[in-house]
């Protein structure tokens, strides 16, 4: 597989992202593979950020360290980060009369990096441009530099800024002019494989906004939330689209009043979502444990950044799977699961409120900063096969008319879920009670009451251990995913969860292609909790190692294996410097462990 | 009266406000022609709380301080639902008093009842923001040395657009209030400060020391669509308590009304629970 890298730098506020998101446009309209990747830092304006596009023609899903173009729209970037460009790349930079130290000069010389000086503000003050097109020169020289015709970048500018007149449009178009003819002579460089056509139809898109799309889909009608990176874009885009949506979207005043919203409109009978980063879930945690004693669906959605306290705000982590599991007073039932990527935000959440619904307690979706702000080349998503399940949820009048008001707690209930029904509905009323309570809500502080409603609500545990869908397999030659009666023995077992299934995959298929291997399979943790283990324990059986792989310092997902099962992986590969993993790390990372030969090219 | 009598007794102390409040809510609720399958009645914590239990009607009861944005999330999901939230003046004005800035202000279409006793009832008689400065009381044997908050001018200062003030002793005159609370949460946020006696723990503002001092405004031709007067009224408690409904607008759209997504829209959130096709929106990203 044929894969490059282009890397944008700068100052944040100076346009890092309009050369990304035009540049990934245009990539994947022209039928490539594009998965982008933001660094920046907590603040507006300054600082220093990078937008980072990874090409390919077959599916990419990751990113590397080193870039084949490294565009440096800054001085700063330029010293900064000019060892991040592969040998033989290109740096594209505009700053005038630059000279890199002799050591430096010397070190690109060697790794056989050209440098290209891109004079725009001279190009600009010749046309007469306003400072804002100089991210279309850039835009149009990187676009040249790939070998693509002026023709389809020039299309991608109608459709982006068309609406804002003639004029514009003819300044941007002589900008894309000069572009090319500042580059149009280097020889190719960094080639593309050719394109391939099932790219154009895909989306193009974030985590945030596959997920805000689900919600969408699930039929969720209210968004409660507080801003806090990394969950504010997904906030963004559900607001944005709230007009179309007509759904009732707020911003609350805290995130204790974000997650109460989502759990009044949740028992008054519609579907709400509130979403956080780890420290606005901390403040949620009580009103879960709430919903839990109301047996009230709740879904919290939680992406993830480095921790403790304020930490790194915009990096990413999986630090908080322990929070997930362990969060919130009391022992009660809740489920964890963990999205991957842009097909799972997009999916899992109308299963989430299925789940929520089904078994009338909290869902903590997790996701991280590393999700929720990349840029995923996407299938258009599958609409069909969604339901909308709603559990014990009675609105059938004649079945509201014989409801007594100790079915709502029934401590009986099978698998601990009991008919539930809805406040405004002609049928018994109920108390939903926060206080220990017997089967109609009344409080009752008695022994036998405690233990008969304790029991009914854990009895829920392991019936969704139950029922929840084992973790994923992948494996094979090109590593697609196994059916759950397909498991074959393997040497190498990987096990991971949330946003590492990407960088896993390209790295195994990169290692295929490049080195012998023994046979490696990766295991996926989509459900977190209540953790299943019966898949893992039988392939363990046969691998002879088994690897964990976490965005955590503790290994936090081996932990849990741990005490369910007492399985104790002793191979390791975690990271916790708030960068997500790259390809080329965990390719590196992995090689030990494999074992794995390097073939003779 | 009696389609909200529940079988379970109520546990309060003799004397206490709480059971003057819990005949009012029943009679107003019934005065209206609400069923209790009709109306959400959502408690937080305290003795007040122990209410949730003790009548009929869908009933909620949650975590200190918090019962408002429950309710206003309950009421958004389904605005045919008549929803009153009920809280003492210790979750009200400490643990949740953020909650209240913010009803106020978002203007959500809610029947708020605050149950001032002065005091934190249920957890042994500690001050409360609005207990006396200077009285002794669990936890604090010098007595609190905080300031009072004043209540009223608080919520005044907060633009609301319904105030009324009623006392757990006059049932009849709860009942009306109550009423009119009820009927205002088309228009919004109807705040009803309800002056509690307190007779375990509230030695200070007792049932006999407010008997004397609550009058009826409004039957003294009070001019409740005057916001200075109201407020300066509400904020006079030295000789006389004001009662009835001090402040009233009707003419600001209450939260929900303000949304522009929901405008035209004849269903509920309740109602709209469903897969949705969301290949319009896919446009952008491809």
């Amino acid at each position: 597989m044929k894969r490059i890298s282009i890397k944008i730098t700068g100052a944040q506020g100076q346009g890092i992202n309009s050369v990304g998101e035009l540049l990934a446009k245009g990539l994947k309209r022209a039928g490539y593979c594009v998965f982008g990747y933001r660094e920046y830092m907590s603040l507006i304006k300054g600082g220093h950020s990078s937008y980072q596009l990874d090409v390919s023609d077959e599916d990419v899903r990751s990113t590397e360290t080193e870039a084949d173009i490294l565009v440096c729209l800054d001085h700063y970037g330029l010293a900064r980060d000019v060892g991040s460009v592969k040998s033989g790349g290109i740096l594209l930079h505009q700053t005038p009369q630059w000279s890199f130290p002799p050591a430096m000069q010397e070190r690109l010389q060697d790794k056989g990096v050209q440098v290209l000086y891109l004079p725009s503000e001279e190009i600009l003050r010749s046309l007469k441009a306003k400072p804002i097109l100089g991210n279309i020169l850039v835009t149009a020289a990187v676009w040249r530099l790939l070998r693509h015709p002026a023709d389809g970048l020039k299309e991608l500018v109608r459709k982006q800024f068309g609406k804002k007149g003639k004029e514009v449009l003819e300044q941007n178009f002589a900008c894309i002019d000069e572009g090319f003819k500042y580059v149009g002579q280097e020889r190719d460089r960094v080639v593309l494989p050719p394109p391939n056509v099932q790219w154009k139809e895909c989306l193009l898109l974030t985590g945030s906004q596959a997920m805000g799309l689900g919600i969408v889909h699930a039929g969720c009608r209210l968004y409660a939330g507080y801003p806090m990176t990394p969950s504010s874009p997904l906030l963004s885009f559900v607001a944005d689209v709230q007009n179309e949506t007509g759904m009732v979207v707020k911003q609350a005043e805290d995130e204790i009043t974000a997650a109460q919203m989502m759990s009044g409109a949740m028992h008054m009978g519609t579907r709400a979502v509130t979403a956080t980063s780890g420290g606005g879930f901390d403040l949620m945690t009580e009103t879960a444990s709430l919903n839990a004693e109301i047996e009230n669906p709740a879904v919290f959605i939680v992406a993830q950044r480095p921790g403790p306290a304020t930490g790194l705000p915009t990096w990413t982590a999986q630090g908080d799977l322990l929070l997930a599991v362990g969060s919130a007073h009391g022992e009660f039932a809740r489920i964890v699961l963990a999205v991957s990527d842009a097909a799972d935000c997009f999916s899992l959440m109308p299963e989430a409120f299925n789940l929520a619904e089904e078994w009338q307690t909290p869902v903590i979706v997790l996701t991280d900063k590393q999700i929720a702000e990349a840029l995923f080349t996407q299938a258009p998503f599958g609409l069909p096969k969604t339901e909308c399940r709603r559990g014990k949820l009675v609105v059938d009048p004649r079945k509201l008319a014989r409801l007594r008001s100790d079915d709502r707690y029934d401590p009986h209930a099978k698998n601990g879920v009991s008919l539930r029904w809805l406040p405004g509905t002609k049928a018994a009323t109920y108390c939903a009670q926060g206080d220990e309570h017997s089967a109609d809500g009344t409080v009752d502080e008695s022994a036998e009451n405690m233990r008969l409603q304790m029991e009914k609500r854990m009895r829920k545990v392991e019936a969704i251990r139950k029922a929840l869908p084992e973790p994923e397999l992948y494996g094979g030659s090109s590593f697609q995913l196994f059916g759950v009666r397909e498991d074959v023995s393997c040497d190498i077992l990987l096990v991971s969860w949330g946003s590492n299934k990407g960088v896993i995959l390209d790295a195994l298929s990169e290692l295929t292609t490049n080195y012998s291997l023994p046979t490696t399979h990766y295991l996926h943790y989509t459900y977190l909790w209540p953790l299943k283990t019966e898949r893992l324990e039988k392939l363990m059986k046969k691998a002879k190692k088994i690897v964990l792989v976490e965005q955590n310092h503790q290994g936090q997902l081996g932990m849990l294996l741990k005490m369910q099962c007492g399985i104790d992986i002793p191979h390791k590969i975690l990271k916790y410097d708030g960068r997500p993993f790259f390809i080329d790390e965990v390719t590196q990372r992995l090689i030990p462990f494999l074992q794995a030969k390097k073939l003779k090219s | 009266m009696k389609e909200y009598h529940c079988a379970n007794q109520c546990t309060w102390c003799d004397g206490c406000g709480d059971y003057g409040i819990w005949t009012a809510i029943k009679r107003a609720l019934s005065e209206l022609g609400i069923a209790p399958w009709q109306a959400l009645l959502c408690y937080d914590i305290g003795c007040h709380g122990n209410m949730s239990d003790k009548l009929l009607g869908y009933r909620f009861h949650g975590l200190h301080g918090r019962v408002i944005p429950f309710a206003a999330g309950a009421k958004l999901a389904n605005m045919r639902v008549p929803v009153l939230a009920f809280g003492g003046d210790g979750a009200t004005f400490s643990e949740g008093v953020g909650h209240l800035v913010h009803a106020l202000r978002s203007n959500y279409p809610l029947t708020f009842i605050l149950h001032n006793n002065g005091n934190y009832g249920l957890t042994t008689g500690q001050a409360s923001a609005v207990t006396w400065q200077g009285q002794p009381m669990n936890a604090s044997p010098n007595g609190i040395p905080e300031h009072t908050l004043n209540s009223m001018d608080f919520i005044f200062s907060l633009e609301p657009t319904f105030v009324a003030r009623t006392f757990s002793g006059d049932i009849p005159h709860m009942t009306r209030i109550f009423k009119a609370a009820i009927e205002h949460q088309r228009h919004g946020f109807a705040f009803v400060d309800v002056l509690q006696a307190c007779p375990t723990y509230n030695r200070f503002a007792t049932h006999r020391y407010l008997l004397e001092r609550c009058y009826d405004a409004n039957a003294e031709g009070h001019d409740a669509g005057h916001f200075q007067k109201a407020r300066a009224r509400a904020m006079d408690t030295d000789k006389r308590i004001a009662c009835g409904v001090l402040y009233q607008r009707t003419d600001i759209p209450n939260f929900y009304d303000r949304l522009v997504p929901r405008q035209g829209k004849t269903t509920m959130l309740v109602e709209e629970v469903d897969v949705v096709d969301i290949r319009a929106l896919l446009k952008p990203f491809l």
